[in-house]
């Protein structure tokens, strides 16, 4: 399996940011040491969006201030975003021996200047600055990272109105919303430079949203103590409440505390510093490494994987970054999980052990339908799988919704339904591709051969039009699985006439009718007393909605279920060629429904096409169970408040 | 006097050469001294971003945008610059994207603030290629990013969607001969740029593909009249391809995002009509459960989000309901345990049991709908 990830030797955990896990890891054709953050997109409801955007902004900087941006890959429903290395950790890591002296703060502070410079320019704004998100590089380097709130102006004098940020670091303007610009991740780069100096933020003892109300309200946090007047007035020329005063970071480079900074490797003391407080400690230090996880390595092991994920609630940081997003959701239950698993899962089919031979028929389209284009990446990995296992499953979890296996037959023939019969305007086709288009398999091409004369033709319509719908219906109406199982047998055996001798299906029902017709008793059951003419079609008045006893009757004997079958287009409402066909008459005013309203009627105009006409009249329409009219209407009432309620939902989604 | 003319002649030269000079350097790139020109078309692209966006501490000249505006709009720049975006430099793409947006928003000072901004009006009757040229940005990954920024800008006016979903080579009716050719009730051939959305959705990188994405979800749901009648006229094309390339496909991102943008789509109020065409397919029901049953739940999620539509319908049709009936006790069971951590997800659980109570209440046998 080619997967970029292979590419990546992943080593250990580097930390836990915001919404995802950064490794350090070597990219193996170059021999770079890198961070990969993985995150994992199932875990939250988020918007996928906002991680997009996170990579939009970070993949158009180029500035050796911000942390480069190599490569972002999906691995199953986890994002590796690939980033350059950088050794020296955070600067909130490096608070923990002591807080930063006043030169390393000036060094720190002037190279996030240069970078707020550079972002600025670009039209961004970091919207989160703090210790925590400014990393250093083992030579001491200072790069912005965690681009994860970050904004991309179009406009390079527009503003923003999103609440996002630290609260502890955010300016006031943008906690009360009334629009603000580059100039508020100057405030937070002030916020920063007294939490290097101090070890914690102002007002870190108080509660963050109580820090909301108190920025705004309060003066701007002052710098106390013994610290040199320049580095007061520094931060005092950051944390200007109004905006429009405070300077850019061009101005502040001017600065003189800036000006008078000394060298970054000097910053190399920092780390030094905290590597001898890591040895220091008493507590070793295990790292945690990066470990294959099964779910990329083996499908069979996946599920338990996805309940390793559902359980792992993404670790809260000590002071999250808010963001406009929903918290995430924590997954205790695996027992849902074992309930909804494909093989004991409620909604597979209770009829093992049938229909063997249909299974094995079916089983290379549904794989066809299943892995489409999945060959590369591990997501099919799980679906073929489930596929292979399909043997042991008579009815795939494809039919287990539904019209039985007999659908997947149904579509796949009707490519060479439309070429022979040539009835079929085009715009019916699509919608019965199936999944894949190779699906026309050499077999069938060889069928279509096969069909060429008259009796044939009639036969294979026959049998696409009638026998087989009328076979998928019953199966599909029928409990019992011994009923089913026959039912499946005779679907078979039919498949096979239709595959070998379509002219041997039109014999037969020929005899049939005529049987039928002959018998006294027979020709008024099936043969309505309206009928006149032809003996070609026997026909049924019942419908879908039928509930008579007939329904019954008819399976008990093969003889009967066939006599029944052309009876049965009038349940063909699967058929999609039906469906385009009204619908193509249909106009966009909604007159479907109008069209709707009689589905008997485009059916028996089908129907008169399909076996030749002159049966429209053997095709009562149905009409609706009576007493059931109110309910139609409370469903009405009900769906209108439904529907209001889900635009709601989504109108909500689309304003936000 | 002499002063005022002097310098009002001097910028105009300039903000008149810039397009020159830079058209001179892009038809180069792929020749010999390529590196070079990309070089040259770098400084120049960088003038023409400043006079368009001045600084932070210099505002910007009108007049000399008017100018430049007009230059890049007579040398065809706009053609030029979409087709060769990927060839350019790194920070040249990105001023690429300044310009374009910065060009495309210019309204001549005498102009109402109503009116269409000229080089948008001229590529959308003139010059559709440039459209065609920035969505094919999608082809290669250095160009994604900035082509799709400059698209999506572009296709808040409707116009623009609309040169994008007509596209259709040389057909007839194919907006390739500008907005006023478009002819909306003919079927799509399938070829036009807009249905190559979704190859880039499906098959590019990460990045390509979550931008490609992004256009095509705001193409799908800015325009109000214009999207819904495409749908409708494009149904089967539109879905087929959807069904089966998003909702199918391998990429966990594409298949989740579509399948909530499909819930969107079918849930706009203006897609009425796209929505119940939609959920009378029982082809459409199966496609749709068989996602509530994926093992990743956020796609068994998005997946209800769509399902609910169809349980709701009142109207549904007779393939669906048969296939609500055959499989009613499972899909009870299922629903009564589906996504049962989400506890706080209020409006959910409103949704599920209200689901439960309508596939509960359904009769025994498909009734034909009423309307």
């Amino acid at each position: 399996m080619a997967d970029v990830a292979d590419h990546y030797q992943v080593l250990e955990e580097l930390g836990r940011g915001s919404f995802g896990v950064v490794y350090k890891a070597i990219d193996k054709s170059t021999g770079e040491t890198v961070a990969i953050k993985h995150i994992d997109l199932e875990s939250s409801d988020d918007d996928i969006q906002e991680i997009q955007q996170e990579i939009a902004v970070l993949s158009t900087c180029g500035s050796s201030y911000v942390t480069q941006y190599k490569t972002s890959f999906l691995r199953g429903h986890k994002l590796w975003i690939v980033m350059e290395f950088l050794g020296g950790g955070s600067c909130l890591d490096l608070l923990k021996p002591g807080n930063f002296s006043e030169g390393h703060i000036a060094i720190v502070c002037r190279e996030l200047l240069r970078g707020l410079e550079y972002l600025h320019a670009e039209g961004k704004i970091h919207r989160d600055i703090k210790a925590a998100n400014i990393l250093l590089s083992e030579s001491g380097k200072v790069k912005l990272a965690d681009f994860g709130v970050a904004a991309q102006l179009t406009n390079i004098k527009s503003q923003r109105h999103t609440f996002v940020g630290t609260p502890f670091w955010m300016a006031p303007e943008v906690i009360q919303q009334a629009g603000y610009d580059f100039k508020a991740d100057i405030w937070s780069l002030g916020i920063t430079a007294m939490e290097l100096a101090l070890g914690e933020p102002p007002h870190a003892a108080m509660h963050p949203m109580k820090v909301l109300f108190h920025i705004p309200k309060s003066p701007p946090p002052r710098l106390e103590g013994n610290y040199s007047k320049e580095f007061k007035d520094f931060i005092a020329k950051c944390l200007v409440k109004d905006p429009d005063y405070r300077p850019s970071a061009k101005d502040m480079l001017k600065h003189k505390f800036i000006r008078n900074a000394g060298k970054v490797e000097a910053l190399q003391e920092l780390i030094t510093a905290k590597q001898m407080w890591d040895a220091n400690r008493t507590r070793t230090k295990h790292p945690v490494y990066y470990q294959e996880t099964l779910h990329s390595m083996s499908p069979a092991d996946e599920r338990d994987e996805w309940v390793f994920d559902t359980v792992r609630s993404v670790a809260p940081k000590q002071r999250g970054t808010v963001r406009s997003r929903k918290p995430s959701a924590i997954f205790p239950v695996e027992d849902a999980m074992r309930r909804l698993d494909v093989k004991d899962g409620p909604l597979q089919p209770t009829t093992p052990g049938t229909v063997r031979k249909a299974t094995v028929r079916r089983q290379p389209s549904i794989a066809i339908a299943q892995s489409p284009t999945k060959q590369s990446s591990q997501g099919s990995v799980r679906r073929i799988s489930t596929s292979s296992v399909a043997p042991k499953r008579p009815l795939q979890p494809d039919m287990s919704f539904g019209n039985t296996g007999s659908t997947m037959r149904l579509f796949r023939r009707v490519p060479s339904d439309s070429s022979t019969s040539g009835q079929l305007g085009d715009a019916s086709t699509d919608e019965n591709r199936p999944p894949t288009k190779p699906s026309t398999t050499s077999s069938e091409q060889q069928q279509q051969q096969h069909t060429s004369g008259k009796e044939a033709l009639l036969g294979r319509r026959l049998y696409n039009k009638a026998i087989e719908p009328s076979l998928a219906e019953l199966h599909a109406q029928t409990a019992g699985s011994d009923k089913r199982a026959a039912l499946a047998n005779l679907s078979d055996a039919f498949a096979h006439l239709d595959a070998v001798d379509p002219e041997g299906a039109y014999h037969l029902l020929q005899t049939l009718l005529a049987s039928v017709a002959q018998d006294k008793k027979l020709a008024p059951a099936f043969i309505p007393h309206s009928s006149s003419a032809s003996p070609a079609l026997p026909s049924k008045t019942t419908g879908p909605s039928d509930n008579t006893p007939q329904g019954t009757v008819l399976i008990k004997t093969p003889a009967q279920v066939l006599a029944a079958s052309p009876s049965k287009l009038v349940l063909s409402n699967a058929n999609p060629h039906l469906k385009s066909h009204r619908r193509r008459q249909a106009t966009p005013d909604g007159s479907v429904f109008e069209q709707q309203r009689s589905p008997e009627k485009s059916e028996q105009r089908d129907g008169e096409k399909g076996a030749g006409g002159g049966v429209e009249a053997r095709y009562p329409g149905k009409e609706a169970l009576p007493g059931l009219e109110h309910c139609q209407h409370l469903s009405g009432v009900f769906y209108e408040r439904w529907a209001n309620g889900l635009l709601s939902r989504w109108g909500g989604v689309a304003g936000g | 006097m002499a002063s005022f003319f002097f310098g009002r002649t001097r910028t105009r030269t300039n903000a008149i050469d810039l397009p020159r000079q830079a058209k001179d350097h892009v038809t180069k790139l792929e020749g010999p001294a390529g590196a070079a020109k990309a070089e040259e078309l770098g400084k120049v692209l960088s003038q023409m971003k400043f006079i368009l966006q001045g600084t932070h501490e210099a505002e910007v000249s009108p007049d000399q945008m008017y100018q430049l505006v007009m230059g890049v709009i007579e040398e065809d720049l706009l053609y030029l610059l979409a087709v060769n975006l990927h060839r350019l430099p790194f920070e040249s793409r990105k001023d690429t994207q300044v310009i374009f947006s910065y060009v495309f928003r210019f309204r001549p000072p005498t102009a109402s603030p109503k009116s269409e901004p000229v080089a948008l009006k001229y590529i959308i009757e003139q010059r559709p290629q440039v459209l065609v040229e920035l969505c094919k940005g999608y082809d290669h990954k250095e160009s994604a990013t900035p082509a799709g920024s400059v698209l999506r800008e572009l296709i808040k006016s409707e116009a623009a969607a609309a040169i994008i979903l007509y596209d259709d080579g040389d057909e007839p009716g194919s907006s390739a001969h500008g907005l006023m050719a478009i002819d909306r009730d003919r079927l799509q051939s399938g070829n036009g740029i807009f249905w190559r959305f979704f190859d880039w959705i499906d098959k590019g990188s990460f990045e390509v593909a979550a931008d490609a994405f992004t256009t095509f979800r705001e193409l799908l749901t800015k325009h109000k009249d214009l999207v819904p009648r495409f749908l409708h006229v494009n149904f089967e094309l539109f879905f087929d391809k959807y069904n089966h390339i998003l909702v199918q496909s391998n990429s966990y991102v594409t298949k989740r995002q579509s399948i909530k943008l499909l819930g969107e789509i079918l849930l706009d109020r203006s897609n009425y009509n796209v929505m119940t065409e939609y959920v009378d397919r029982g082809e459409h029901l199966k496609i749709c459960m068989n996602l509530l049953r994926d093992d990743r739940k956020m796609v068994q999620y998005e997946g209800f989000h769509v399902f609910k539509v169809f349980v709701a319908n009142p109207n549904k049709s007779v393939p669906v309901q048969k296939i609500l009936i055959m499989n009613r006790d499972k899909l009870l069971t299922f629903l009564s345990q589906f996504l049962e951590d989400r506890t706080d997800d209020e409006q959910f659980i409103d949704e599920r049991e209200f689901l439960i109570k309508q596939i509960r209440s359904m009769p025994a046998q498909p009734v034909p709908s009423q309307r």
